[in-house]
């Protein structure tokens, strides 16, 4: 009310409107508007920040406290209760838990050999193929960024597909591709003079058909950002250098590669993120074998939390698992960034 | 230079081979999905497998209907995407718009603070989420798998961003015709946002079409089951009914294909727009 | 250093079907440490020109020669060209010193040593030295263009290319540097073209002009050449500032009767023959105050800039411009009249635009008699 007030009295006054209309321009950039009704953008707000407390930030919070205890059961306990006369407002606690302090994450770094062998698997198909996808998508990127080339929507629609798939469906279809006995993979290798491989049989072929999977998915989603970083490149760079005596190789490392340097950073990073988190393509292509060959991070996680109900354990894998991520992260941000 | 202009050309040359072969081996895999779908389970277990689709898509589809209820999780999955699409979209175009075009206390801290939240890994959600789910009971119902996603970090920021975009003299204006402020999001915002709505309604539906592991931990009734879901269980449960299983899987990929192809561009945005520039 | 030789030179784009020519026929022989500058209007390819000699662009037909040798065909780095870009174009990652060096570096097996000793040479010529560590983003305009100036000049290369380098400065900077920029030239002797929309600067620049228009060659000349006997009156217009004032007059025997009023009669009729209506053009700087001068005017604006006065008048539906001296300030609204010498207008075929006949007054003088005597 006051502020209105006082507005109105501004508003009418001769040097205001002298100055608004030079002030108008300069205001766009400085200032937003001021709400009519107080807390209105509090209004706003609440509802996404109600919703995202309770099930973004309380559960981020919980898990790193539940990777202390172990899970006994449910709990019928109250954890809070608020009453204030109509009010009343009961929180019941969500979980019996045990103390246990830092053992789950000494059994899991010096003990639990099949978390190391999930951390194994993880990571080496991180090594291959995030670089494999990252090579792949830069250099189909770049050719199709080509001045000569024709079709190029039509080029980028068609590699982009995968993008459209769930995870889960795909997974399905490679199931079916990597099949040992029927699987096209194999037909074709035949045909061409080699030997069939046993893709899901044997522990190198199911992870290899994971890292083919997963390229196979993201290739043209990877694809998609560089091509538009490329695109930010001028083109009067690349003819400067081309003045200056450069090969298309020597364009490459001194024009292109410096320019698109933060969008790779990005693609690289964010694979990186992408890939230690799979779940859905062990799961359903290979089960996590054979013999444990294949399974993930994750998977480690789902069946300790809700197949084995070991919640304290699971919980903290999945603190240990971010810890590696972040980690490995800043690495990459650190030597990416660098000049 | 007669070398010169042969270089050229074979550079030309090379470069189409290398992008047809791409596109090729993407291509692959789909279209053995369609031959897969539309061929009887008895043409499976040839050797050579064969190479040329087929027509029996609907007696296929007949048997696994048959066998599990997949019209059913195909109405799961329809009812969940679109209402956490819309609900979602209706809760972050508004925090977006209240970050993007108000001032406030708390304002920067806030915005900053969800930015912060972008980079969390959903391993770190899931297993106190399961708890709170059965705590409130809201096990195999649609609420705990649309509710708890709603408030989506990325989502609330690239509405504020392009939200940042509509002049500010446009909502004075609007204010000055007597507009009030609700209406000022309704009815001015949102209709410029159009394109950027669309773009984050892809990623949103995308993301919970088929979404996997979350949705695995709080649905255990079978009809509950998402697609994902149900086609894990084939999975699982019938690995030999390939022909069933690429059905379902058929299904499970067309309507997308079919969004994608037509609001390519908006796709496009989505993919890009979430590339943040740091 | 080379000769350059432009042989029916024609570019087309677009391949839908939509062929645009944006060089069409163009002949031209540059000498072997000639400034040459192209000319023009936009899109009248200039640039193209440039381009296509640098070899940025493919020719779709004719034929360029450097020394006699074909390089139409060669890509860009394999001629022998160094180019400065409007927008400098330099490497934004890279130091001032890498930046210059960089062709060095591409080419030659120098070892470092010998290219940084080159790079602070060139950068010394060009005043720069104390730049070398500096980012393209640190430096202002100038500094910037003189880097790619660096760059280029640092291979010693055959022919220079310039695309309106100056066309980013302030206008202080732009004369600054266009002297600089033709001493430069000058002392290095290197055959260079320079393209600009800028008729000022290429008059001030140029060995030689090549004015185009429309993809078309009009002209190639000494600045005396394209001022005083344009070959059409497509230069005569674009070449001059103000521009010439032009109109259609009808011929009567050795009259000319023009709008608004304007009646001259030639003493020397001979031109106008074969013509019954022509073109007149007549340069604002040729043109007093006269009241026998048969050029009536209604003035309109008078700007007095000091040195001199710039009257707007209107002739009929012509508009006119006249420059004339500081004194002479008639009042706006004021009818007026104008004259000219004979040998000063121009006369243009209505339809060919061909110049029929153009400045014919003396310019050679003996200098001998203002030199004084030791």
């Amino acid at each position: 009310m006051v502020l209105g007030a006082i507005q109105s009295r501004v508003r009418s006054s001769r040097t205001y409107q002298q100055l608004s209309d030079r002030v108008r321009y300069a205001r766009q950039d400085v200032s937003d508007l001021v709400p009519k009704i107080p807390g209105l953008p509090y209004a706003y707000i609440s509802p996404f920040f109600i919703l995202f407390g309770i099930f973004l930030l309380f559960p981020t919070v919980y898990t790193f406290y539940l990777s202390f205890f172990d899970y006994v059961g449910v709990s019928n306990d109250i954890l809070l209760q608020i009453a204030a006369g109509p009010f009343e407002l009961t929180i019941p606690q969500i979980a019996n838990l045990e103390w246990v302090g830092l053992s789950h994450y000494e059994r899991l770094i010096f003990r639990d050999s099949l978390f190391h062998t999930s951390l194994f698997n993880t990571s080496f198909i991180f090594f291959v193929q995030v670089p494999l996808m990252v090579i792949l998508g830069l250099a189909t990127a770049l050719v199709l960024d080509s001045k000569f080339i024709r079709a190029k929507g039509l080029f980028r629609t068609l590699i982009a597909l995968p993008v459209a798939t769930g995870l889960v469906a795909y997974s399905t279809i490679f199931l079916l591709l990597f099949n040992d006995q029927v699987g096209l993979v194999n037909y074709v290798l035949t045909q061409v003079g080699f030997e069939p491989v046993s893709w899901l049989g044997s522990a190198w072929g199911a992870r290899f058909t994971l890292v083919i999977a997963v390229t196979w998915r993201w290739l043209g989603y990877n694809m998609i950002i560089l091509l538009a970083g490329l695109q930010t490149v001028p083109q009067q760079l690349y003819e400067a250098a081309e003045i200056d005596g450069a090969t298309r190789w020597q364009q490459f490392r001194h024009v292109t590669l410096p320019q698109i340097r933060p969008v790779l950073l990005f693609v690289v990073v964010s694979s990186t993120i992408g890939t230690f988190q799979i779940f859905s393509e062990p799961y359903v292509i290979t089960g996590g074998g054979p013999s444990n060959a294949t399974i993930t991070i994750v998977q480690y996680i789902y069946n300790q939390a809700f197949l084995q109900l070991n919640l304290g354990y699971a919980s903290a894998v999945s603190v240990i698992l971010v810890v590696i991520v972040s980690i490995m992260s800043i690495i990459q941000i650190n030597i990416g960034g660098e000049e | 230079m007669r070398s010169e202009e042969r270089n050229e050309a074979l550079w030309k040359f090379g470069s189409y081979i290398f992008l047809l072969t791409i596109v090729v081996l993407v291509m692959i895999p789909l279209y053995w999905m369609i031959v897969a779908a539309t061929i009887p389970q008895s043409e499976f277990f040839t050797w050579p497998p064969r190479l040329l689709p087929g027509f029996e898509w609907f007696s296929n589809f007949q048997a696994l209907q048959e066998n599990v209820d997949f019209v059913r999780s195909m109405g799961n999955s329809i009812i969940i995407s679109v209402s956490y699409t819309a609900l979602s979209l209706v809760l972050c175009s508004m925090a977006g718009f209240a970050f993007a075009k108000y001032e406030f206390r708390f304002k920067e801290p806030l915005f900053y603070f969800i930015l912060a939240t972008l980079v969390l890994p959903i391993q770190l959600l899931i297993i106190p989420l399961f708890l709170l789910i059965t705590q409130l009971g809201w096990t195999n119902s649609y609420l705990a798998v649309i509710l708890p996603w709603a408030a989506n970090p990325l989502g609330i920021f690239l509405m504020r961003q392009n939200m940042k975009a509509i002049p500010d003299s446009l909502l004075e204006s609007a204010r000055m015709d007597g507009a009030t402020e609700f209406q000022l999001y309704y009815k001015i915002a949102l209709p410029t946002m159009l394109p950027s709505l669309a773009a984050l309604s892809i990623i949103l539906f995308l993301n919970q079409w088929q979404a996997f592991l979350y949705p695995l931990v709080v649905l255990q009734d079978p009809q509950m089951y998402t697609i994902p879901l149900a086609l894990a269980d084939l999975v699982g449960a019938q690995r030999v009914y390939f022909d069933q299983i690429m059905v379902a899987t058929s299904l499970a990929v067309t309507p997308i294909f079919v969004v994608f192809l037509t609001m390519q561009q908006y796709f496009i945005k989505g993919i890009l727009s979430g590339s943040v520039k740091q | 250093m080379a000769t350059i030789d432009i042989t029916n030179l024609r570019k087309e784009f677009g391949d839908d079907g939509e062929q645009i020519v944006a060089v069409d026929d163009v002949n031209l022989e540059i000498e072997d440490g000639e400034f040459l500058v192209f000319v023009g209007p936009s899109g009248c390819g200039k640039t193209t020109t440039l381009r296509c000699v640098a070899g940025l662009e493919d020719v779709t037909d004719g034929s360029i020669e450097f020394d006699g040798n074909d390089v139409t065909d060669q890509r860009a780095r394999d001629r022998d060209v160094a180019m400065v870009f409007q927008n400098y174009a330099l490497y934004p990652h890279m130091t001032v010193r890498k930046n210059i060096g960089f062709p060095l570096r591409l080419s030659t097996k120098q070892s470092t040593e010998a290219i940084n000793e080159r790079v602070e040479e060139v950068a010394e010529m060009l005043g720069i030295e104390e730049l070398l560590g500096d980012q393209p983003k640190e430096l202002s305009g100038g500094q910037q263009q003189r880097v790619a100036l660096g760059r280029a000049i640092i291979r010693d290369p055959e022919v220079f290319l310039m695309d309106e380098p100056l066309s980013n400065l302030d206008a202080k900077l732009r004369s600054t540097m266009r002297t600089e920029l033709q001493e430069l030239q000058s002392e290095l002797g290197v055959t260079t073209c320079y393209v600009t929309h800028d008729q000022t600067e290429a008059m001030a620049m140029g060995d030689r002009i090549a004015v185009l228009n429309e993809g078309e060659l009009q002209q190639v000349g000494t600045a005396s050449d394209v001022y005083r006997s344009p070959t059409n009156e497509f230069v005569a217009g674009f070449i001059g500032s103000p521009s010439i004032n032009t109109f259609t007059a009808e011929v009567e025997g050795a009259t000319l009767h023009g709008p608004g009023g304007f009646e001259y009669t030639f003493d020397d009729p001979s031109v106008l023959e074969g013509h019954d209506r022509i073109r007149v053009g007549i340069r604002p700087e040729d043109m007093r105050l006269d009241a026998d001068g048969g050029m009536p005017g209604l003035v309109t604006v008078v700007e007095e800039m000091g040195n001199e006065n710039f009257l707007y008048a209107t002739m009929g539906e012509i508009d006119l411009t006249a420059r004339v001296e500081s004194k002479m300030h008639p009042d706006e609204g004021m009818s007026v009249d104008f004259g000219f010498d004979e040998e000063d207008i121009y006369l243009f075929d209505i339809d060919t635009q061909q110049s029929v006949k153009t400045k014919t007054s003396e310019t050679d003088v003996d200098y001998r008699q203002f030199v004084a005597n030791d």
